[in-house]
């Protein structure tokens, strides 16, 4: 394993080498829009360049997510998967085109997750001129329908029809290089809707304020008791509603989350939110409704698992001190599925969730080279005890 | 009229998709291919084009042999930039120094065929925000492909019909449609056939290129055309669909100024081919005003309508390509080598 940390430096001087190829991959196929939902013209192109640049094999699996397969030398090891998600928060009515200055590139969904959808596209190439051949077939996949709405379904149908055992996985963001997420919490995301004016009779009574009465749902949502062990939290994360300054809202929607490393804390918090949706409500004489809009479950690796071990060993290699934390995004279905896998960070950048999201480009390499790094960790069996 | 060359010469870029071909095609005839960019204050879009060109056509596909930038003496930060990504960086203003020194697109274009190397030149704008290698290849494909053609245009948006018989919103730009469009109609019905004569992407073969003048500023599409057509014929010329292209869009002044540039060609070449003659000489200066409140100020801007000699004409260009003038200039065009 030293050696193949001792090799990093060089993986990150000849990644510099193409600095083109990479760079090329990531606004070529960046610059397609693909919203969640319709990702299809994104998918098609990823596609398209991994198989014209060293891949065995392209394709889809039932539910469209875009795959390629590099073949590894042994047949008996199951493969390993480097994935990241397709799809971004922007319509496609956003400005896509990004701008290349001499040390940074901008534009929408760089961050959310354009850049490591166009790393993965060079990876083939990297692992080309990198000289490298791995024992397991490494599965490149880009899953669709990730966020928001999304649900993680993607990669959630990949795992539930892919027919062989995994021996591991990373999963690649944007930023921050350093991350080193291997455990998720338990998490439910929730909209709740309030619509004041649905034909609801009111004898003498004027029209309750839709944004009063969400705000009457937050207010007794600060009143719940959150344990400190195991640890929770509920997130109000946005609000909108009304129309105009001088007209009672007669429509508002509350966005939450609710996090905690217990699913049965998660579950309970979320019935105790709808018993005060439902109550509220009720009092209020409007119609409010809660709707799921994603959930996931919570799962993770020891932190002193091998994988973990190994990753966190690169890093500190490659002078990038690790970050660790929880994340709920695809990682968390490998672990839910009981397979070993982590999320890394490729660069650094500001702005995520903006048009105008700006990644830097020189931290990219050291990124792309721990990629390589985990890869042959686990090529050499760190997942497989 | 040759109504039919919008048929025959008008191509789709994705039917050079296949760069590999391409590529083989290019070592098979054992040519050179560089692409120029004429640059003016592009910091914001000269690396992503110098990157994706790298890329796709050097690194993929060895499409292209070299990136030349030559730089009209840009006060930001584009020449550091387009050295950074690979591409070689010249000022115009150093090239061929001996030279008397103008400043315009066409002056620069004009020095790029003395620093290239290509068997075949590739000049693209340099502002084109949506770049893509399409914008290269679509213009080499048919100079690869079809030996009889020799300068190959670029047309993006949509033509007014096509081939095939669909209705496409947009021809041209503002000055193409209310400017050269009505005068090639009135003077060269055949050009018109040409859905974007003012591209700024086009690509064609040095021996092409070095035997016509080039005007310093706005009128180098408009002469070149004019050129290759009458000393060619339509014959050798090609367009191309680029698809879209999003760029920055100009003020109706700046157009103004251009189209003043391109009737002074125009009207040059009608001179020079003695098709019409002028009583008196044209003025130089496009004369436009600026209204706030009750103030009307003349905004008066002097164009230069200097125009470069066939760059075969020139001695220095002639001993760096090994060019020996043929001593009966009607006989068989001048041969050129290529620098490797």
């Amino acid at each position: 394993m030293l050696d193949q940390i001792s090799n990093l430096e060089a993986y990150e001087d000849a990644i510099r080498s193409i600095l083109d190829i990479v760079i090329a991959n990531i606004v070529l196929i960046g610059q397609i829009p693909a919203p969640t939902f319709q990702e299809q013209e994104r998918a098609k192109l990823l596609l398209e360049r991994m198989s014209e640049c060293r891949v065995d094999e392209c394709t889809t699996d039932g539910y469209n997510n875009p795959i390629g397969i590099v073949r590894g030398r042994s047949r008996d090891k199951p493969p390993i998967f480097i994935v990241t998600r397709l799809d971004t928060p922007f319509s496609k009515e956003v400005d896509h085109n990004f701008t290349i200055d001499s040390n940074t590139i901008t534009g929408a969904g760089l961050l959310d997750n354009s850049l490591a959808v166009g790393v993965l596209a060079s990876l083939p190439f990297i692992i080309h001129r990198l000289g490298l051949n791995f024992e397991s077939d490494i599965v490149l996949a880009s899953v669709i329908q990730s966020i928001g709405k999304g649900n993680l379904r993607g990669v959630r149908h990949l795992l539930k029809t892919w027919s062989t055992p995994i021996r591991g996985a990373v999963c690649m963001e944007s930023g921050e290089i350093g991350r080193l997420n291997y455990a998720s919490n338990g998490m439910i995301r929730c909209d709740i809707r309030c619509i004041s004016n649905a034909g609801i009779q009111r004898s003498g009574l004027h029209t309750p304020n839709a944004i009063l009465v969400l705000n009457e749902v937050i207010n007794r949502i600060l009143g719940l008791r959150l344990p400190l062990r195991p640890r929770a939290e509920i997130n109000v994360g946005t609000i909108s509603g009304g129309l105009k300054h001088g007209q009672i809202a007669s429509t508002a929607v509350l966005g939450l989350e609710i996090r905690s490393d217990s699913d049965l804390l998660v579950g309970g918090l979320y019935a105790d939110i709808r018993d005060i949706v439902q109550g509220v409500g009720q009092e209020n004489h409007v119609v409010l409704q809660t709707k799921t809009i994603s959930n996931v479950r919570a799962a993770r690796l020891k932190h002193n698992h091998p994988l973990v071990k190994h990753a966190a060993s690169i890093l500190n290699q490659l002078d990038i001190a690790p970050m660790r934390g929880p994340s709920e995004s695809e990682v968390s279905i490998f672990l839910s599925n009981n397979i070993p896998a982590i999320a890394l960070g490729l660069t650094r950048g500001q702005g995520y969730q903006q048009t105008a999201a700006c990644v830097q480009i020189e931290p990219l390499f050291k990124g792309i080279a721990q990629i390589i790094g985990v890869l042959e960790a686990i090529d050499s069996g760190v997942c497989d005890e | 009229m040759n109504n039919q060359w919008i048929h025959t010469n008008t191509f789709h870029y994705e039917a050079f998709k296949n760069l590999d071909r391409l590529a083989r095609v290019k070592e098979k005839r054992g040519l050179r291919i560089s692409l120029c960019l004429p640059t003016l204050n592009e910091e914001k879009t000269i690396a992503k084009e110098i990157v994706i060109f790298k890329s796709e056509l050097m690194t993929r596909f060895p499409l292209i042999d070299e990136i030349v930038v030559i730089d009209s003496g840009s006060a930001d930060d584009t020449c550091r930039i387009a050295r950074k990504f690979g591409a070689d960086v010249y000022l115009a203003s150093e090239i061929l120094p001996c030279l008397e020194s103008f400043s315009g697109k066409g002056e620069n274009l004009w020095k790029a065929l003395y620093i290239t190397t290509g068997d075949i030149i590739v000049y693209l704008d340099a502002d084109i925000k949506n770049i893509h290698h399409r914008f290269a290849y679509g213009l080499i494909g048919p100079l690869l492909l079809d030996e009889q053609i020799k300068y190959v245009k670029g047309f993006y948006d949509r033509p007014i019909t096509t081939w095939d018989n669909k209705i496409r919103p947009t021809g041209g730009g503002r000055v193409t449609e209310l400017v050269l469009r009505p005068l090639f109609s009135l003077f060269f019905p055949e050009l018109t056939q040409i859905i974007q004569p003012l591209s700024g992407e086009y690509a064609g073969y040095r021996t092409i290129f070095e035997k016509i003048p080039f005007p310093i500023g706005y009128g180098i599409e408009t002469s070149m055309i004019l050129d290759i057509y009458q000393k060619w014929g339509l014959e050798v010329i090609a367009q191309v669909d680029l698809e879209r292209r999003v760029h920055r869009n100009q003020s109706t002044k700046a157009l103004g100024k251009m189209a003043f540039a391109i009737l002074k060609t125009f009207i040059k070449r009608k001179v020079d081919l003695g098709l019409i003659e002028l009583k008196d000489s044209l003025h130089d200066q496009m004369i436009q005003y600026s209204i706030s409140g009750n103030d009307i100020t003349p905004d008066i801007l002097r164009i230069e309508d200097a125009e470069r000699p066939p760059m075969i004409d020139i001695p220095e260009y002639r001993k760096k390509f090994g060019i020996v003038l043929d001593p009966n200039p009607r006989s068989a065009p001048l041969k050129s080598v290529s620098k490797q």
